[in-house]
């Protein structure tokens, strides 16, 4: 650690601490699932960056959707995303979740991810290499450093955005708004 | 106050507590308050007082005598303080249900009773409290009718298979000292030899056992314990019971006496090693059953017997910290599985009867006091540091220890961590988890429901962490009983007994856990979320199904179910089975018709005319 | 003053110890799985990030139930002697243990259930049936490792004849080890060890893969930094009983720390290589070898004591 380092942790712990422990949600959704063990595992080790896989959303902060997203999985997502305590950043992996990849024409594949959640960061690929993931781990870095990766913000802010989007691909969501809508109309006519 | 005084009351509050009740549901209800209430001022008064008067000379050639020592006071406010806090409890139970004024009165009766039991001086007197509080308690269980009917019945059969086995080891006292006062007895009973002490106390010991359901004489207890009404619970498991406790501390220390009593039995078996090793057993396969009970109440009244397992332990070590530990945990027990059994009641009260631990959960959102309490006091059963339970059964281990019964030792502590499991799916079960949809509105349990609760929380947490309060009476009643006294400080033991100091252990645990609140200060407040909001892999909870409760403990109920029967009651059913059997063909000479019963007496006649002229008679 | 200073320090070393027993556990298992790892601080990395989110809670005893469970074990450690030899006075301050004079091995043996029965009672209140499963697999789970543990505890203290647990380790520094005197005991206790951690091959309490991570389903951000802390005092209290009861303690602080490294390897090579067991299987176990080994040394030496 040279003394640059020190000094950041002294300023802001809580961020350098999210910078090297990043515990990962997997949302295992499609084929780019199957490069997730050899990332955790012996081969590549993603441990030594700190990323180890978390069983439940509520531990993470690192939210990895691996794979195209069908509409029904969407539900899960964004459930998954609004049980994540903040700060958290969401990485999507692979090229469905930024286009639709090859299911661009797909009646039933949301194309685009960020249009329902808010996405950090992007590890484009069909399919990405292991290695391409800790690229990707050290770019969300450099994000979070400059304070660039504030996905969770941008959710809370436009929260009536979302979920109108939300309520469009998905029709009525069956739970409670995370925030309070109050300001739609305020919004609408800023 | 003498004795005779606080039994007046008490029997007179529960006479005229009926013929209030006659004229006005409320006067009644004040009045029943007001004589439990006094009665525990009378007791608390005669603390200290050693007094012995005869108060009917001559009944049937015997004296009966009433006295109070520290022993008898020990109990009596035990008891007059449970019972004071069933009657307020019982005050919105009762209410609109049938019987009232029956039930004020046979609730007033048993505890006038259980303090007659604990101030009489001769044995004759203790019987006959004994018998009326038998009787009135059997008024109580089948209280509900139904179900409760037959419980009632097993109940009052094996008591009066008790009475008469305490009625025959009267008249073997009786026949051989020609007295039955209780201070005479332990004069004369020192040059006693042989068999004479064993018989009398196998008899005693089947009595006071049915009582304080020592396995195997337990059968009665569970059913009788569930279908009590709730405050007659408390009742029944905190107090009743233990008078079996005190029958047979009086007999065996009070009576025979400590070096009589270490004589007793052949030289290779004693009496109280056996007394030892049935409540080493009595501690043992309760908790497990207990660990499999779906109904709150069954699995509180399993748990009692364990419970009375660790006092027949402590009392059968004969040492004076053993019985120190023993009346201590009597003393706890009572208050502990009093709150038990009252919040068990409270739930029960505000759902309607549901005790059904698969069909409650969440109630902590709408009966925060209750569970509040509830917890202190299933900690106090563990025995969980900072409750007076804690401090009872570190004696007992401590005594089981240091007298070299690590066996024995090994039975209290693993009935202890056994007792972890069933208060924990007690507690989770009834409190914790989702609320279900239909309990969502529920409100808490009326005020004069919850202050007994807080009254028990309060003692057990207080005798937690100052435990010279109590130590200091009872070390008085085991110098009393023939042993040394055994000092307490106020907040624990010397480095002599054992090194114990709960009011430091309870400084340093304020302080860390002042220092965390004040470290997890640092992160932001969590945000509150509905019970709904909770991990279910990406999907919505489902609302009030949400729950694991059904078979909490299924890996061990799968593999120690088959070996966990009652067999004793099973035995015990057979047998009255059979027994009604042979009755029945008996019944069958009853023919009910005049010339059978001519033939009958020509019969006899007849043989005896043979008889005679054979030269037989 | 010597006592206020103890009575600090004996939490704080065990916290810092433990966090980095914690942070060596991961660092060793990845050397055996032939990876880098993470560094010997991560857990303390974790710890500030979980206290820098923001967490959600679902009522008050969730939240507090943790906070027991910390202030439990922390209070356990004040408890144990750490190190330090007994001067010749019976209640000295010469060993690291500043309330040996307030309770023995039986307040010890109590005072470890805090732990577990708090974050029971936190993770019951989480309304969330994973947590309620695994709260369901821990208490069977202590029962089933409580009952050797049992044995063995009842074993050294018919050995050395008494319940306090300074001057068990003031004998063992006299006359020879525990694992020497009462040996069978110290095998049961060693195979124990793994299940009272709550690693493999018993952790099925906090299988993630299962039934997402048990007790802490629900827990994030502070609240788990705290059951993350609670783990690493836990860790600590349990590896320095082993050495105490066993072991002979320590002369002082550094040999004390030495002979926990060196209990804590033992166990994390077990932690490695073996997969996780039923429950079923565990109790099993616990019920017959270590309960097994147990028992005869606790009749061997209540025999050897009575004869």
């Amino acid at each position: 650690m040279d003394r640059n380092q020190i000094t950041k942790w002294l300023k802001s712990p809580g961020k350098m601490a999210h910078k090297y422990s990043l515990h990962a949600v997997y949302f295992c959704t499609g084929c780019g699932i199957i490069e997730i063990p050899p990332v955790i595992t012996a081969r590549w080790d993603a441990e030594r960056f700190g990323v180890i896989p978390v069983a439940t959303p509520r531990q993470g902060n690192l939210f990895m959707i691996t794979g195209y997203v069908s509409v029904k999985t969407l539900k899960a997502i964004i459930r998954t995303y609004e049980q994540m305590p903040d700060p958290k950043y969401t990485v999507a992996f692979g090229s469905c979740p930024i286009n639709g990849g090859m299911y661009w024409d797909s009646y039933n594949t949301i194309k685009h991810l960020d249009k329902y959640i808010p996405v950090d960061g992007w590890i484009a690929g069909c399919m990405p290499r292991p290695e391409a993931v800790f690229v990707g781990v050290t770019h969300l870095w450099t994000l979070i450093d400059k304070e660039m990766a504030n996905g969770y913000i941008r959710y809370k802010k436009k929260y009536a955005a979302y979920r109108s989007n939300q309520e469009m691909a998905l029709g009525e969501l069956d739970w409670p708004p995370l925030y309070p809508i109050e300001d739609e109309t305020e919004e609408e006519s800023k | 106050m003498s004795a005779q005084g606080i039994l007046i009351t008490a029997f007179a509050g529960a006479g005229l507590s009926y013929a209030l009740g006659l004229t006005s549901a409320r006067l009644r209800e004040v009045f029943a308050i007001v004589v439990s209430v006094l009665l525990v001022c009378l007791i608390a008064i005669t603390h200290g007082q050693g007094a012995e008067h005869v108060y009917y000379p001559d009944f049937l050639g015997l004296d009966l005598v009433l006295r109070m020592d520290a022993l008898a006071w020990f109990f009596a406010i035990t008891v007059s303080m449970v019972g004071c806090l069933s009657v307020i409890f019982s005050l919105h139970y009762v209410r609109g249900k049938e019987k009232e004024n029956f039930y004020y009165f046979a609730l007033l009766l048993v505890n006038a009773a259980m303090l007659g039991i604990v101030l009489s001086g001769d044995l004759l007197s203790f019987f006959i409290f004994w018998e009326i509080m038998s009787w009135a308690a059997f008024l109580l269980i089948s209280y509900k009718r139904g179900r409760a009917l037959d419980a009632g019945l097993k109940y009052v059969i094996m008591s009066i298979l008790g009475s008469c086995a305490m009625l025959l080891a009267l008249l073997y006292l009786y026949a051989n000292y020609n007295t039955l006062v209780i201070s005479d007895l332990a004069q004369q009973i020192r040059s006693a030899a042989g068999g004479f002490p064993l018989w009398v106390m196998l008899a005693f010991a089947l009595g006071f056992g049915i009582k304080c359901a020592l396995i195997p004489l337990h059968t009665w207890l569970p059913d009788a314990h569930s279908e009590a009404p709730s405050p007659f619970s408390a009742v029944l498991s905190g107090i009743l019971i233990k008078m079996g406790i005190y029958g047979f501390i009086l007999v065996m220390y009070g009576v025979v006496g400590l070096k009589l009593l270490l004589e007793v039995g052949a030289p290779w078996l004693h009496f109280h090693t056996v007394l030892c090793w049935l409540g080493a057993i009595t501690i043992l396969i309760p908790t497990f059953i207990a660990l499999l009970q779906d109904d709150a109440k069954r699995l509180l009244a399993w748990s009692s017997i364990g419970q009375i397992g660790y006092i027949m332990l402590a009392i059968g070590v004969a040492t004076s910290l053993g019985l120190a530990g023993a009346l201590f945990h009597t003393l706890n027990h009572a208050v502990f599985k009093a709150l038990l059994f009252l919040a068990v009641g409270a739930v029960e009260y505000k759902t309607g009867g549901v005790r059904d631990l698969n069909r409650l959960g969440g109630l902590i959102r709408r009966m925060p006091v209750t569970f509040a309490c509830a917890l202190i006091g299933g900690l106090g059963l563990i025995g969980v540091p900072l409750t007076s339970g804690f401090v009872s059964k570190w004696l007992i281990y401590k005594t089981l220890i240091t007298e070299g019964h690590p066996f024995l030792a090994l039975a209290a502590l693993v009935g202890t961590w056994g007792a972890i499991l069933y208060v924990y799916k007690l507690l989770h079960n009834m409190f914790l988890g989702q609320l279900p949809e239909k309990y969502a509105n529920l409100e808490a349990a009326p005020f004069s429901m919850q202050l007994p609760l807080m009254i028990c929380g309060f003692i057990i947490v207080l005798f937690g962490i100052l435990p010279g309060i109590p130590l200091s009476v009872i070390g008085g009643i085991v110098g009393t009983l023939g042993f040394e006294p055994v000092t307490a400080t106020l907040t624990g033991f010397g480095p002599q007994i054992g090194p114990l100091n709960t009011l430091n252990l309870c400084a340093a645990f304020a302080g860390v856990l002042l220092v965390i609140v004040a470290f997890r200060g640092i992160a932001a407040r969590p945000k509150p979320v509905s019970q709904d909001d909770s991990y279910a892999a990406g999907a919505a909870a489902p609302a009030g199904k949400y729950h694991h409760t059904v078979r909490f403990y299924d890996p061990l109920e799968r593999m120690t179910g088959g070996y966990l029967r009652d067999w004793v009651d099973q035995f015990y059913l057979s047998a009255a089975g059979k027994a009604k059997g042979v009755f029945n063909g008996v019944r069958r000479i009853y023919t009910g018709d005049v010339r059978t019963y001519v033939m009958y007496i020509v019969a006899l006649l007849t043989f005896l005319i043979f008889a005679h002229t054979a030269g037989w008679l | 003053m010597t006592r206020i200073i103890q009575l600090v320090l004996s939490p704080l070393i065990a916290l810092v110890v433990g966090v980095l027993l914690l942070g060596l556990s991961r660092k060793i298992i990845a050397r055996i799985h032939r990876r880098y790892g993470p560094p010997i601080y991560q857990p303390v990395i974790d710890v500030i990030r979980m206290m820098s989110q923001r967490s959600i809670s679902h009522g008050s005893l969730f939240d507090l139930g943790v906070v027991f469970a910390l202030a439990g074990s922390l209070v356990t450690v004040m408890f144990i002697p750490l190190g330090g030899t007994q001067a010749c006075q019976p209640f000295a301050h010469g060993v690291l243990c500043p309330l040996s004079s307030s309770g023995g091995l039986l307040v010890v043996m109590y005072l470890m259930l805090l732990g577990p029965l708090g974050l029971a009672l936190g993770a019951g209140d989480s309304a969330n049936p994973n947590a309620s499963i695994g709260v369901s697999r821990k208490l069977l789970l202590a029962l089933a490792y409580e009952v050797p543990f049992l044995l063995v505890i009842l074993a050294v203290m018919s050995h050395y004849e008494t319940i306090s647990l300074t001057e068990i380790v003031a004998r063992q520094q006299q006359a020879g080890w525990g694992a020497l005197s009462v040996p069978l005991s110290a095998v049961a206790a060693f195979l124990i060890l793994p299940a009272m951690l709550g690693v493999r091959p018993f952790d099925l309490v906090s299988a993630p893969q299962e039934i997402a991570s048990g007790p802490m389903a629900e827990y994030g951000g502070r609240s788990l930094a705290l059951i993350k802390l609670y783990g690493a005092t836990h860790l600590f209290l349990v590896i320095a009983l082993f050495v105490d009861l066993f072991l002979g303690g320590g002369v002082n602080l550094a040999t004390f720390l030495l002979k926990m490294l060196i209990v804590f390897m033992a166990v994390e090579m077990i932690n490695a290589v073996l997969p996780r067991v039923k429950i079923e299987d565990a109790i099993k176990f616990c019920w017959k070898w270590p309960a097994g080994l147990a028992l005869l040394q606790m009749a061997i030496t209540v025999l050897s004591k009575s004869g």
